[in-house]
């Protein structure tokens, strides 16, 4: 190598952080999307670990089996992890159609953006209605935030929520049925309060896809000679998605 | 010579108007029947249907695991989680299709999660410990 190529070179590799370019070759709105969601990450990871820490100090706590088992018109049936496969089935395929939205609007395809902008939307909405509907269900069986906490709450009506075959569980119903009250209590509040706060970012998500669908059919998006707005509120989109797959785990397998 | 104010450069618009610029990798225009496109398509239902299959192993697990020793079953769910939330970041958030250091960039600071899950699960469970040894009454439950 010559010693002209050599500071061709070095001068290349100081511009690439030099300012007037993107070193990652990202767009500026798309990168402060991605820090976005990684602050949200860490947000739903504190939860979810806090989750998990108040489990740790528990000796019993709910099953997931014996808690979720309903399916909407089945009445008293016990269909247990059935819903909540199915809502995690819908928020999985409505994340196909966003990226079938984003790879759409790479090749500058108006009507296919919107075509899959209006299944992705429907599919949120999905979503969102199984969870008001669950939601309502564990309502009228007497679990909210802040349930449980009456001592002279009778324990069967929480009993039928723990795994007799589990553990503790029938050294602390016949000793200290409180102790299983007390993770009752804290099972309820970390459901409502994670699934709460995911619904919510579903909730806006649908919303930003709204406004990218109007703006798409508006024309906005071609005028601008790209549809990179789409691919931003996608990587909101996927990271709901993304973040159900770790509420999925936590409460309903693990 | 210098890098700013440079018109031939198309980079130099990320200092203005940002609407007008999206010069990201994957930025290209391309013809929607071309096979790349198809190609992408492809891979893209071939995921969601990996990603399914997944879903369907763990339900089928947490339905019918209970024999199971309980740290395989736990260890199967992460694994199982962890495989799904790699394929949607990879494949579906296109993370895989941006430069290798904007990647490290992003997944880099999630590593703390390691150390923030370890510490946390383990003061839960010496508080739990503590409860029933010297810190609470409730002794007698497990002896």
């Amino acid at each position: 190598m010559t010693h002209a190529a050599t500071a061709t070179h070095d001068i290349e590799k100081l511009n690439k952080w030099g300012g007037g370019r993107s070193p990652f070759n990202v767009s500026y709105g798309k990168m402060m999307m991605w820090f976005f969601l990684l602050s949200d990450a860490l947000t739903f990871g504190a939860l979810l670990i806090s989750y998990g820490t108040t489990r740790f100090f528990s000796k019993v706590w709910p099953d997931a089996n014996h808690v979720f088992h309903a399916f909407p018109g089945l009445g008293d049936t016990n269909a247990p992890l059935m819903f909540v496969s199915l809502m995690t089935f819908i928020l999985i395929l409505s994340s196909v159609t966003m990226v079938l939205a984003v790879h759409a609007g790479h090749h500058g395809d108006r009507q296919g953006v919107i075509k899959w902008m209006l299944w992705t939307i429907i599919g949120g909405i999905a979503f969102l209605s199984c969870q008001a509907w669950e939601w309502t269900h564990l309502y009228h069986t007497g679990a909210w935030w802040g349930s449980f906490t009456d001592p002279n709450t009778a324990v069967e009506s929480f009993k039928h929520l723990f795994n007799p075959h589990k553990p503790n569980v029938e050294a602390v119903f016949s000793t200290h049925p409180e102790l299983a009250r007390h993770a009752t209590h804290d099972f309820y509040n970390y459901f409502f309060l994670i699934t709460g706060f995911h619904g919510a970012h579903v909730t806006s998500g649908v919303l930003l896809n709204v406004m990218i669908l109007v703006n798409t059919v508006n024309g906005t998006y071609e005028r601008r000679g790209h549809y990179e707005m789409v691919e931003k509120v996608g990587l909101y989109w996927h990271f709901v998605d993304l973040v159900w797959v770790f509420v999925f785990t936590c409460f309903y397998l693990l | 010579m210098s890098a700013h104010h440079n018109h031939d450069d198309i980079q130099s618009l990320y200092e203005g108007d940002q609407s007008k610029l999206y010069s990201g990798v994957l930025g290209h225009h391309g013809d929607a029947r071309s096979p790349e496109s198809k190609a992408q398509v492809a891979r893209i239902w071939k995921v969601t249907a990996l990603l399914s299959v997944v879903t369907i192993v763990e339900v089928l697990l947490g339905l019918l695991g209970h024999g199971m020793p309980h740290g395989l079953l736990n260890t199967l769910f992460l694994v199982l989680t962890l495989v799904k939330a790699a394929y949607i970041v990879k494949v579906f958030m296109h993370l895989g299709d941006e430069k290798k250091n904007f990647v490290y960039f992003v997944l880099m600071p999630l590593t703390l999660f390691v150390w923030f899950i370890i510490s946390f699960l383990m003061d839960g469970s010496h508080w739990l410990h503590m409860n029933f040894t010297q810190a609470n009454t409730i002794t007698d439950l497990f002896k």
